[in-house]
């Protein structure tokens, strides 16, 4: 049984035994060719559901919506630390998933009828294909060799002279029209009141200005610091294709070198942002 | 015989419309078409079906400061904004002109918006007729054609070395002296094959099916990204606020949308749609059934970006067909 | 005559110690450059990463936070939170081409009066000698 067809009999069987009051998976978009998020209320939906690389979407965020209700999911790996992340943060409650974990082959740079077959970048450089929690797990768990170096991306960034990096964001940023579909997209990005809705103080508000997206789109990610999990969602849902992850990615590097810590691979361990050690030197006013 | 314009023709004239003009033609941005100012005539594409944003913006601006006020001489001075230059939008296509008819209606009819109408009458919009549909358009199903020639002032259709071309009104006609024109027995290509969605009375389907519940299983997977609003032709929800700006302050005018959580949201804290099914069906019931009985014209024109931009593939053409096979419930 | 560049500084004090540290080098007339501007806040931990880019985004060509000495915050805990926050916004700063010489953190106790100026004169120093950062517009882009 491919996964596929293992997905759609666990989901029959979660929702035919009434254990799960909704499954969110995925199913084939209008193009035919794409994955789109479905949710799955009854064994005739569940015939629907599929798992291949076009499969792209964080389900995780929807959770958030139905934090009362008892829901089945499919998740990758990346998407399996989401969930990890939102029960470290209280936004959610074990007892109210059943998870379906998929171990993924990393999902294909695909676009609206027009499906590729190159990995993503991102996935390129993953280091973890297997979910990291789960109650069934679909597909055989891999171990993925780390690569010499995991973030080329950054380092090549990095290496560029501080005229050239801002005059690179200054180009990206200016793209932006906040639609805010980036945030909308994480699974990270809960707040009832985001900082750029408050109207007093007005730190950033609606108007669509260098400045402005500047602050948007670096402080959304430093919000991140230490959250992200690197599903980079938000990269694939940006209508002018700003590259999102070379923010974020910077900033899991930082945190990886000066804390080793990475996101989401359990529900226990305190965010590095939340806690601190008395005598650690950082590099700060030393 | 029509009247006729050589591609170097084109060109030339292009150039000497750009002396003293804004000229705004599709150009590739990085992996996208997008309409941008243009400085050379050479970076216009050609090998395009659509743009992947609208051109509304260049009417209708993302953002826009109304006025400026500040405090003067004892008094309040309010300095409104001006439209300094002329425009010309070069390479439309049919659906996005018929999206500014549409965009006409609501601005343009008592109380006239008066910065929008400074916009439209300095922009002269010139199109290219469509010989290839892309994969996700219906405009002819939506009161458009691919060689559909309401909302410009200059049609052109694309022929050997050249362009047929159509002067529609005034302004087009002092746009492009007929002096530059030639004629030509060339006969008109066969316009695009565009796919149809079962458009026909679906707003009698919608008010009858409002109450369906179908509205919040749509609703499930959609994010609020608010890209289907800024990425459409018609859509001009927005929101004002007042910024400060050096001893002045400046009213700004952006987009919003009315996917947005809180969009609806009112001084009281009451959100009459706070939930996400109500939005999801706004949405359509705008386009389909509102918008049309109020203004007479359709206001969704089957250009088909929000299908491709649309991230978790909410698909109007999908939710057409739905409506119409959803029962006939209530009055 | 050349107008030399001078600095915009935007500086963020804890009440309890570095605030208390500035005044203490007003209360004893030590002279210190006139191009920072304090901002009062509790606690250094107080400091959303968010003031410091806007202060940036506003036209400001440095920042500094003073606060209390770790171990010594009037909140027990507050600048132990800080100093993770700021380490890991610098570098981030840095890649955003913002310099991280125009971001210092600084811990002040109440006493320091002089050590205070000393870093005010320092900071406005060097950022002269950086130049003006040019803070992206805030007109519209289309």
């Amino acid at each position: 049984m491919n996964e596929t067809e293992q997905i759609r009999s666990k989901a029959k069987e979660l929702l035919d035994s009434k254990k799960v009051d909704c499954v969110i998976g995925y199913e084939r978009a209008t193009d035919e060719k794409n994955a789109r998020p479905m949710f799955a209320y009854n064994a005739k939906d569940a015939d629907r559901l599929i798992f291949d690389q076009t499969c792209r979407h964080n389900l995780v965020r929807y959770l958030l919506n139905r934090k009362d209700k008892v829901t089945g999911i499919v998740v990758k790996a990346c998407d399996s630390r989401a969930v990890n992340l939102l029960i470290n943060e209280h936004q959610i409650a074990r007892d109210k998933l059943f998870i379906i974990g998929v171990a993924c082959p990393g999902l294909v740079k695909t676009d609206w009828n027009k499906p590729g077959d190159k990995l993503r970048d991102a996935c390129q450089l993953c280091q973890q294909r297997t979910p990291v929690i789960y109650d069934v797990l679909i597909g055989e768990a891999k171990k993925v060799e780390p690569p010499a170096d995991a973030y080329p991306d950054v380092a090549a960034m990095e290496g560029k002279s501080v005229e050239e990096k801002r005059a690179f964001w200054e180009k990206e940023f200016s793209r932006c029209i906040r639609c805010y579909a980036c945030r909308q997209a994480c699974p990270g990005c809960y707040c009832s009141e985001c900082f750029v809705d408050r109207l007093d103080p007005l730190w950033v508000g609606i108007r669509i200005a260098p400045g402005e997206n500047e602050m948007w789109n670096t402080i959304r990610a430093y919000h991140l610091g230490g959250r992200c999990i690197g599903c980079y969602a938000c990269e694939l849902v940006c209508p002018v294709n700003i590259p999102l992850s070379l923010l974020n990615r910077k900033l899991e590097k930082e945190v990886m070198k000066l804390f080793k810590f990475q996101p989401g691979l359990d529900p226990e361990t305190p965010q590095p942002l939340a806690t601190f050690q008395k005598d650690e030197k950082l590099g700060v006013a030393e | 015989m029509s009247k006729y314009i050589s591609k170097k023709d084109l060109n030339s004239w292009l150039n000497k419309v750009r002396d003293n003009r804004r000229l705004v033609a599709p150009t590739k941005v990085d992996d996208l078409i997008l309409f941008k100012e243009i400085s050379r005539v050479e970076d216009i594409v050609s090998d395009y079906v659509n743009t992947d944003l609208s051109p509304k913006e260049f009417l209708f601006p993302p953002t826009e400061v109304l006025f400026s006020i500040e405090k003067k001489n004892g008094g309040v001075e309010l300095t409104p904004a001006r439209v300094e230059k002329e425009t010309v939008i070069f390479g439309m296509r049919p659906c996005d002109a018929k999206g500014v008819v549409a965009l006409d209606k609501p601005f343009l009819e008592d109380p006239t918006d008066p910065l929008y109408k400074e916009h439209r009458d300095k922009t002269a919009l010139v199109g290219i007729s469509c010989l290839k549909a892309c994969a996700e358009c219906f405009c002819s199903s939506m009161g458009s054609g691919p060689d559909d020639p309401s909302g410009f002032d200059i049609m052109l259709t694309e022929v050997k070395d050249g362009y047929l071309v159509q002067v529609l009104t005034e302004k087009g006609k002092a746009l492009l002296p007929d002096s530059t024109l030639s004629e030509s027995g060339e006969a008109k290509p066969k316009a695009a094959e565009v796919a149809t969605v079962p458009a026909k009375d679906v707003n009698v389907k919608l008010r009858q099916n409002f109450e369906d519940p179908y509205w919040n299983r749509l609703a499930d997977r959609c994010i609020h990204c608010n890209m289907c609003s800024y990425v459409c032709p018609t859509c001009y929800c927005f929101d004002i606020r007042d910024y400060p700006n050096k001893g002045k302050t400046d009213r700004v005018r952006s987009w919003e949308s009315c996917q947005s959580a809180g969009f609806t949201k009112i001084a009281g804290g009451h959100d009459p749609r706070a939930n996400k099914g109500t939005r999801m069906r706004q949405r359509f019931a705008h386009k389909l059934l509102y918008f049309p009985e109020q203004f007479g014209v359709s206001h969704c024109i089957g250009c088909g970006r929000c299908v491709k931009s649309c991230p978790v593939n909410i698909d109007i053409r999908e939710i057409i067909q739905d409506v119409q096979k959803l029962g006939a419930k209530g009055e | 005559m050349a107008i030399e560049f001078q600095p915009r500084i935007v500086g963020f004090l804890c009440n309890w110690c570095s605030y208390a540290g500035a005044d203490m080098a007003g209360t004893s007339r030590i002279t210190y450059p006139t191009n920072i501007r304090i901002i009062r806040v509790p606690c250094s931990g107080r400091v959303d990463p968010l003031l410091i880019v806007k202060s940036f985004q506003m036209g400001a060509d440095g920042v500094l936070i003073a606060g209390c000495h770790p171990g010594d915050c009037h909140y027990t805990e507050g600048n132990y939170y800080a100093r993770r926050r700021f380490a890991l916004l610098k570098p981030f700063l840095d890649y955003l081409g913002i310099e991280s010489a125009r971001f210092r953190v600084e811990w002040v106790s109440a006493s320091e009066g002089k050590r205070w100026s000393q870093v005010v004169t320092s900071f406005t120093n060097d950022l002269t000698k950086l130049g003006p950062r040019k803070a992206l517009a805030p007109e519209a882009t289309r």
